[in-house]
């Protein structure tokens, strides 16, 4: 017996990575055209593009401390990159990384400061609540569209309202502190942090795990069997199950493994940035993830490297409005049209000029 | 003469799909132009239809040549096409599908439903039919999707209308009522093209008769100057180096279905209990006018599709409830009819695509690790078994020629050592030569005592290959004929639903 | 407290159905329109800036719908003519404009998230004589202003438009398939544009509505959301305005007793929660029914 209706096969087919992502003969075209057109706003604004990008660039890569903290503000866009990334691969856009992200940091905090008698276990113990919690979050939207064919990117994108919502409710309500006014647990327990990669550089050891999940997400895609499949069903899911494949099985495995590094990314940013939950806790981290997914085009080192450019604005840019009067949302603005750009075709346009 | 060609020539690449053609249909008359696959008949529409150009030649209308940029060239013309896959749009009911792009309105863009209504009335009186006109688009069987393509063709204004393969999607009796139609429609001084390789209906309804084979208009005659048998051997030719049917000796049973009930994807039945038996070192081949159960057995035998009840058994192991991957690893291969969309991965490289399915083999990956090395080598030795014309495996898939693809489809399905191969429209879209190494293929794994279901809207490739064929009609049996038992005229009687004696 | 409850649901659902009609006809006509939130967002801000220093409302209307509708055609020109993805279009859209306005307020106001102007026009509010001091009705009917009403309006209007218009005839198929709607000489990606640009015309009201017709100050937080309550109640409605319309009034209404629930101890949080779980319930319940009757087979038909 099948599992999905037969149109909803052909539209995990359509939505695979390949329509979404579209096709692109440069990839650093959506860069330098979000930067081009985020200087047309500079300009307006009566700054010196030049000039600002110039402090971006000093600010971002200028020494050692600033370095790490690009790379430390990388390091959740690493992980919500792979996160969609890896639903991607599979043919399901999850837009629901956000959610994952607030769910899994709760998560992962709320460890932190109870289980406090576990010791040096605690860290790992607290990893793993919060990544069990992403994949659970993600369990419903993959079990829906896999068996009955609900649109995915509907039901994660409205997932993320209700995480925001529900964590917002619980740390101000079940989980508030103690003596704060609102919006945040207790801090975590000491050895619940991340420890610091290099004594006195702010980098902890979220990169190091945002870095080998990167190794790992290549080896997966490149040497794995189910690697292999996941692409076959994204690609064509038709084709996919024709060869024997269960797709909507892989589908599933795939909502779940992508939920599971959405909870990690915030496991990470609770328990190394911020050390307890509090409300706001991600600023569209799980959006910008997916255009971190898009610029680096599903591939391990394109994503470490988008990572690494949206790092660079997001702790630049905090940085240079606090020198200069270039507001930080410049770097919203370049994200978002980063985002854009990735997934426009800009070769129909000559294709349309050509033909008429 | 209302609608011809003189000397069109298309080529694609070094295949020449139409050369030199040259035809003429007579205003009032309808023109039947036939050929099997690949004789070139499509792309002639597609240039009559202003889809597509023509590198030498021109269309002629009314004895001048013309020259079709566009579809919309074509239709100021006149010339109106009704498309295998229909062109309505879902969701709207037949009335609105009717109107659209033409509809009666007032200055305020008010849809004016009686006036729409009374001349949806006025097509039904010149055609001979009624319609319910406010049903959805979606609930209408295909038979009326079909006449509401014709009336909207008529509607807005086309009196040359072009048929492609339009009986494929129809019961015999919706067949004979079409023909009506467009005899009414040719009294009223309309042109039809009629395109098909159905000869019964071509020698009923054609006043003239066009016969392409391999891209070139081997004869324009009239129709009652000539006879089936006639048309039937300039349509075949002399095949190239067709391999010849050995007798085969069959083995045990090896692919059993019985009673066999199934739906289509939207859940309406099409195969109402089949029993039928294919045995090792046996080709058993499925005749039938398209979309008569042939689509429903497969999907039903693959596990791709919906079976409602009835039993498929595999070497003894009943595989009626196990998904498609189960039934492939007790031995169960498939070659699909649907060769970009189903049979291959057309976005993946020709390696992945040789090895998918096969890649979780002990010797192709230990413990969910692939191993890529032994992986490369495989396929290296099997593409070149099947003398797949490569530059490179790692290349995507659709740098390759159909003929070349379905190499590759074939090598995968039939590595291994499948116990029987579900084998459906193997030759579509594949060039003279391609068939003759498919054919070989197919005859080399029966003689190595595979089992071979074999479903094809080919017949000359199934009285070729077969060493039985049952006939199906409207989802059962009418019949099965041994090989020399019978004739094409025999088979072809029963696929219109006669049954055997 | 009945009544209450009554007038600011409405005044509530105003925003959320204004932008939810205009994502139907968008959805109608082809495209999924995520970005309606960033349309809430420029029409929010321009209709304030118009409308302060004693400025005409009917102007800062007409200037928020058409932010909201330039904002809508940029985003409609890159899905419809660069073949990009309409849902990564719109939130990268999100980003985007919520980035602009909060940039244009630093820059220009030198003031971060919350902007207050002198003497902001708001839009005015109508008693209807006799009916205002009816109970229920009187809440229902009257003290509202124009796009309240427009917005209810516009509910039939949209039914009828759809059904009975050849621009509707043309968007549903525009919609439904673009390659038939071609091969009959429309063009659909201009219709699905234009339905881009009306969804943005309505939703630049909806974000002035909130501006001028509730605040009086404009906030970068001011839409909250609604952009995705309006999506939520179109996916809700299943394309179908009243459908629709109800799923606005509920959400509406849930906007408008969440402060009141808080008072009587139910967070606030899990009401907001609420529509959008509605949602995916809806759906859920869509495709178990689809799933029963694809498996309702007549073996005997």
């Amino acid at each position: 017996m099948t599992a999905m209706p037969e149109t909803a096969l052909a539209a995990s087919a359509a939505s695979g990575w390949s329509r979404r992502a579209g096709t692109l003969a440069l990839p650093a075209l959506p860069v330098v055209l979000a930067f081009a057109l985020a200087a047309i706003v500079l300009a307006l604004a009566g700054h010196d593009p030049v000039d600002v990008y110039g402090q971006l660039l000093t600010e971002a890569f200028g020494s050692r401390q600033r370095i790490a903290s690009t790379l430390a503000a990388s390091t959740p866009l690493i992980l919500s990159g792979l996160a969609i990334a890896v639903a991607f691969r599979a043919g399901a856009f999850n837009v629901g990384v956000e959610g994952c992200i607030y769910v899994g940091g709760l998560a992962a905090a709320f460890a932190g400061f109870t289980f406090t008698g576990l010791g040096p276990a605690l860290l790992p113990v607290a990893l793993v609540t919060g990544i069990a919690t992403g994949a659970l979050w993600m369990l419903l939207p993959g079990l829906l569209r896999a068996r009955l064919g609900v649109d995915e990117v509907v039901t994660t994108l409205m997932l993320n309202f209700i995480a925001i919502s529900l964590t917002s409710y619980l740390v101000n309500g079940p989980l508030l502190a103690p003596g704060a006014a609102n919006s945040a647990t207790p801090m975590i327990a000491d050895a619940a942090r991340l420890p610091r990669l290099f004594s006195g550089i702010n980098l902890n050891a979220g990169f190091a795990i945002a870095l080998a999940l990167v190794v790992l997400y290549w080896l997966w895609g490149r040497w794995t069997a189910i690697g292999f499949e996941t692409r076959l069903a994204g690609l064509n899911a038709r084709f996919a199950r024709a060869t024997g494949l269960d797709v909507p099985m892989l589908i599933i495995r795939m909502m779940l493994m992508s939920g599971a590094i959405g909870g990690l990314a915030g496991a990470v940013h609770a328990l190394g940035n911020v050390h307890r939950f509090v409300a706001g806790f991600s600023p569209g981290y799980g959006f910008t993830g997916i255009a971190v997914a898009l610029l680096g085009r599903g591939n391990a080192l394109g994503i470490l490297l988008a990572a690494i450019l949206f790092g660079a604005l997001a702790t630049s840019g905090a940085t240079i409005q606090l020198f200069t009067d270039v507001p930080v949302e410049i770097v919203n603005i370049l994200q978002g049209m980063v985002m854009i750009f990735a997934v426009a075709r800009f070769g129909l346009l000559f294709a349309r000029r050509k033909a008429s | 003469m209302r609608l011809g060609a003189r000397g069109l020539v298309r080529r694609f690449g070094t295949l020449t799909a139409n050369d030199r053609v040259d035809f003429a249909a007579r205003r009032g008359t309808v023109h039947a132009i036939v050929g099997g696959n690949g004789a070139g008949k499509s792309t002639l529409m597609r240039i009559l239809q202003g889809v597509d150009q023509p590198d030498e030649g021109s269309v002629i209308v009314d004895g001048k040549p013309v020259a079709f940029r566009h579809p919309a060239d074509a239709f100021a013309r006149g010339i109106g096409m009704v498309h295998q896959e229909f062109m309505l749009v879902p969701g709207l009911s037949l009335l609105e599908n009717l109107i659209l792009a033409r509809e009666p309105a007032d200055a305020l863009g008010r849809l004016d439903i009686p006036a729409a209504l009374a001349a949806a009335r006025a097509l039904e009186h010149q055609a001979g039919v009624t319609l319910d006109w406010h049903m959805p688009v979606d609930d209408a069987p295909v038979h009326v999707r079909q006449i509401v393509e014709i009336l909207r063709l008529l509607y807005r204004g086309a009196d040359v209308l072009i048929l492609d393969e339009p009986t494929a999607v129809l019961a015999p009796s919706q067949v004979r009522d079409l023909i009506g139609l467009l005899q009414r429609l040719k009294a009223d001084g309309r042109t039809i093209l009629f395109i098909s390789h159905k000869l019964d209906e071509v020698m009923s309804v054609a006043d003239d008769i066009t016969v392409m084979r391999q891209g070139r208009v081997v004869a324009s005659l009239a129709a009652a100057a000539t006879s089936k048998a006639a048309i039937a051997e300039m349509m075949i030719g002399e095949i190239v180096d067709a391999p010849a049917a050995r007798p085969a000796s069959a083995g045990t049973a090896v692919l059993s279905v019985v009673d066999l009930v199934a739906t289509d994807p939207r859940g309406i039945v099409k195969l109402r209990g089949v029993d039928l038996t294919v045995h090792a070192g046996e080709i058993v081949a499925v005749a039938g006018v398209a979309g008569n159960g042939q689509d429903e057995l497969v999907a039903a035998v693959t596990g791709l599709g919906r079976r409602l009840r009835g039993s498929v058994t595999l070497a003894g192991v009943d595989i009626a409830d196990l998904p498609p991957s189960a039934r492939r690893a007790r031995g169960l291969a498939y070659l699909s009819p649907d060769r970009k969309a189903e049979g291959l991965c057309i976005a993946a490289s020709i390696a992945d695509n040789t090895i998918a399915g096969h890649h979780r083999r002990p010797a192709f990956s230990a413990g969910g690790i692939l191993r890529r090395g032994a992986i490369a080598r495989h396929v290296e030795t099997l593409l070149d078994r099947y003398s797949v014309q490569r530059a490179a495996s790692d290349l995507p898939i659709s740098s390759l020629s159909g003929g070349n693809q379905q190499r590759v489809a074939i090598a995968r399905e039939l590595d291994g050592a499948p116990k029987v191969l579900v084998s459906c429209q193997p030759t579509r879209g594949v060039d003279i030569r391609g068939i003759a190494f498919i054919h070989r293929c197919l005859l080399d794994y029966r003689d190595r005592g595979g089992a071979v279901l074999l479903v094809s809207e080919e017949l000359d490739e199934i009285i070729a290959l077969a060493d039985r064929i049952v006939v199906l009609f409207e989802g059962r049996r009418t019949g099965e004929i041994r090989r020399g038992d019978g004739d094409i005229e025999a088979i072809g009687r029963m696929m219109l639903g006669e049954r055997a004696a | 407290m009945i009544d209450n409850i009554i007038h600011s649901a409405l005044i509530m659902t105003t925003p959320v159905l204004l932008a939810a009609l205009g994502g139907l006809i968008n959805r109608v006509g082809g495209l999924v329109n995520i970005g309606l939130g960033a349309m809430m967002l420029s029409g929010a801000l321009v209709g304030f800036l118009v409308a302060a220093d004693d400025g005409s409302w009917p102007l800062a209307l007409a200037a928020a719908g058409l932010a909201g509708a330039v904002t809508a055609l940029a985003m409609s020109l890159i899905v419809t003519r660069l073949g990009a993805d309409e849902i990564i279009v719109g939130l990268g859209l999100n980003i985007v404009v919520a980035g602009l306005v909060r940039f244009f307020l630093k820059s220009h106001f030198h003031t971060s998230g919350t902007l207050g102007l002198p003497a902001v026009t708001m839009l005015p509010r109508y008693d209807l004589p006799g009916i205002a001091d009816l109970p229920v009705l009187g809440a229902i009917f009257s003290g509202h202003d124009i796009l309240t009403w427009m917005s209810w309006v516009l509910v039939p209007a949209t039914v009828w438009f759809l059904a009975r218009t050849r621009a509707g005839l043309r968007l549903r198929a525009a919609g439904a398939a673009p390659g038939p709607a071609r091969a009959l000489g429309l063009a659909p990606l201009a219709i699905r544009d234009i339905s881009s640009v009306y969804a943005g015309f309505l939703s630049g009201l909806a974000g002035a509505y909130l501006a001028i017709g509730v605040v009086g100050i404009f906030n970068e937080g001011i839409v909250a959301g609604r952009g995705f309550i309006a999506l939520a109640a179109f996916y809700f409605g299943r394309n179908r305005p009243v459908a629709t319309a109800m799923g606005a009034l509920l959400f509406g209404f849930f906007d408008a007793i969440q402060i009141r629930l808080q008072g009587r101890g139910v967070p606030a949080e899990l009401v907001q929660m609420l529509p959008y779980a509605m949602v995916i319930v809806f759906l859920t319940l869509v495709a178990v029914a689809a799933r029963r009757r694809a498996q309702k087979v007549d073996v005997h038909d």
